[in-house]
């Protein structure tokens, strides 16, 4: 499985066999194993839309802000490429990304190419059997220490997770037309174990608004 | 606004918090005529549902009038009368498309909470825990209704609020269960446990075709509600009362067809296996208490239906499968699928076809609801069913 993600940054040809894919000639493939210095997060979602609107509501990048958490500014640069800034707490993240493949209703490949983010990914839209929806699938790699993930999960929302919840958050868009949240409704006072908890519940990091 | 507030285990406050906002273009506000507390209600009051936090507003039982809506709403303004079914649903997601409501996809913020303790992830609940969801509760003045297109339910004919209140659970609760319970005409029904569920699902199953109903509690008050509906009844507190075996010379031998656990985790036992859960769920190597399922399981017939519409909130210990492998029964179970049941059930309220507001014997303020909590778990003041006016004394 030779792959444009791993080959970073100069990527060899992007093979025709999705890296995101979880079958290969009938049989299932298990997603990539963590190593020191990378870490991978493969995870789906069925989605009740068309592989044609799910493409398009990806692949319009300024429009991420509205599903993707802490992602507060995108800036198309070029065809195929845009600028990303992210919040994260007190620091703000910048990088550019490239898209590397682009087959409309099906798949888009992407990666980082400098910044403060090493990234890349690919998400893949497949007919589920039976005619039961769209098969979202996502493959991200991240350039980072599993310490480094470790601490991004105490203080917020580390990005394997932060994968699987944009994922979360692309679906009920798609589906229902908003983000389901509770952040802002009434509540007594949490005290003092309530607030340590609220990373842990995911409170600390700001549900996207759904909208752009 | 006033609120009933999760304070610790065993701890209800009634407080003054910030009013609800519509956060999401599908929300609407509804300011609360009436609400109630669930027996479900006890097992947060009692600790045992993880990932409530203090502060949090109870309640999933409530009704009123549409305060505000949200730029998506399109059949509800403001003015309409409406009961709210405690179970959140998209209405777009496969499941809500399969009529699973109960297992909708998009209504839970907070899925991955779910995900690490369970696998998976149900719906979103109001005021249970942020595990479903986080939702701020209906014990209050006003509450915060998501995805309002899809669950409230208008009430266009002048039935009073008593009369509609419990199409938001226990009512559409007890129902799913006698459905569940597969009841072919002629059939012998159990229920274990003659709370607010019990007693729906004794008149539900009645109205499927039952014909008898065998009811088994042990509070004087439930039993006697279970008679007037028809139902005999067996008290298992009684010292030479053995329940399998009261099953058994009821049933000519063979069991019930079926049976319906609206018990839950919190089962008592004056039985040794009562002791033996107690041990083990205080030392922490077991959830729940089962001694209902571990009966029920044992008393049905061969290929019999066993129904479960009893909380259960974890791990299970002494289950007895192998009974349930042998006679080939069939096990049915889950939240309720609350919006399949809520307009069919008020067409048989409006025809007369039956009253839920039988049940109610308390009807109190919002701050008497922290008093009552307590009272209804140590089953005292013969409590059937606790009716709250948010509205009463809020001058005072």
């Amino acid at each position: 499985m030779s792959s444009a993600l791993k080959e970073k940054p100069y990527a060899e040809e992007v093979p025709n066999n999705s890296p995101a894919s979880v079958i290969l000639n009938g049989r299932y493939l298990p997603p990539p194993e963590d190593k020191e210095g990378r870490l991978w997060v493969r995870t789906s979602a069925l989605i009740q839309a068309s592989a044609d609107d799910l493409y398009a509501m990806w692949r319009n990048v300024e429009a991420a802000p509205g599903w993707q958490e802490q992602i507060t500014h995108v800036t198309v640069t070029g065809e195929r490429t845009s600028h990303w800034v992210m919040q994260a707490g007190e620091k703000t993240i910048e990088w550019d990304s490239e898209i590397l493949a682009d087959e409309p209703g099906r798949r888009i490949a992407w990666r980082s190419i400098g910044g403060d983010s090493d990234n890349a990914g690919e998400v893949i839209f497949e007919e589920a059997p039976g005619g039961r929806g769209i098969v979202v699938t996502v493959l991200q790699a991240f350039h980072m220490g599993k310490l480094a993930s470790a601490w991004e999960t105490f203080t917020g929302r580390n990005p394997k997770q932060a994968v699987i919840e944009n994922l979360r958050h692309f679906k009920a868009l798609a589906e229902t037309g908003e983000i389901p949240r509770t952040q802002g409704q009434p509540h007594e006072d949490r005290g003092f174990i309530g607030k340590i908890k609220a990373s842990t519940y995911g409170e600390k990091v700001p549900t996207p608004s759904g909208s752009n | 606004m006033k609120a009933v507030c999760w304070m610790g285990k065993s701890k209800v406050e009634t407080l003054t918090v910030a009013d609800p906002k519509l956060l999401n273009p599908h929300d609407a506000i509804i300011k609360i005529t009436k609400t109630a507390i669930c027996g479900s209600d006890l097992h947060l009051y009692d600790g045992f549902i993880p990932t409530m936090e203090s502060g949090d507003i109870l309640g999933h039982e409530f009704m009123g009038v549409v305060e505000e809506v949200g730029k998506e709403v399109t059949n509800l303004r403001r003015g309409d009368r409406v009961v709210i079914p405690f179970t959140i649903a998209c209405g777009n997601c496969l499941f809500c498309k399969k009529k699973i409501w109960a297992a909708c996809d998009n209504s839970n913020p907070n899925a991955h909470l779910m995900e690490a303790a369970y696998g998976y992830s149900g719906s979103g609940l109001f005021g249970y825990s942020h595990m479903m969801g986080g939702y701020a509760g209906g014990q209050a003045q006003y509450a915060r209704v998501p995805f309002a297109n899809v669950g409230p339910l208008k009430i266009e004919s002048d039935l009073p609020d008593e009369k509609v209140l419990f199409l938001s659970d226990i009512f559409p609760t007890g129902y799913m269960a006698a459905e569940n319970a597969q009841i072919q005409s002629g059939d012998t029904v159990a229920v274990w446990g003659c709370g607010p569920v019990g007693q729906f699902a004794i008149a539900s199953a009645f109205m499927l075709g039952a014909a008898r109903v065998i009811a088994i509690d042990r509070l004087p008050e439930r039993l006697e509600m279970a008679r007037s509906l028809g139902a005999i009844t067996v008290d298992y507190s009684e010292e030479d009362v053995s329940v399998l075996t009261a099953l058994k010379d009821l049933t000519g031998g063979i069991g019930p067809d079926a049976c319906i656990d609206a018990v839950g985790l919190e089962a008592h036992s004056a039985q040794l296996q009562g002791t033996y859960d107690k041990v083990k769920v205080a030392l922490m190597m077991e959830t729940d208490r089962p001694s209902v399922l571990r009966q029920a399981i044992q008393a049905v017939r061969k290929g019999g239906t066993l129904s479960v519409p009893g909380v259960y909130g974890g791990l299970l210990d002494k289950v007895p499968f192998g009974a349930a492998f042998g006679k080939g029964i069939t096990m049915k179970m889950g939240q309720t699928n609350m919006h399949n049941y809520m307009k069919p059930l008020l067409e048989r309220i409006e025809k007369g076809q039956i009253d839920p507001s039988y049940i109610i014997s308390h009807r109190i303020t919002l701050e008497q609801a922290p008093e009552m909590y307590k009272v209804w778990r140590d089953k005292k003041e013969n409590v059937t069913k606790i009716v709250i006016d948010p509205w009463a004394n809020a001058a005072a």
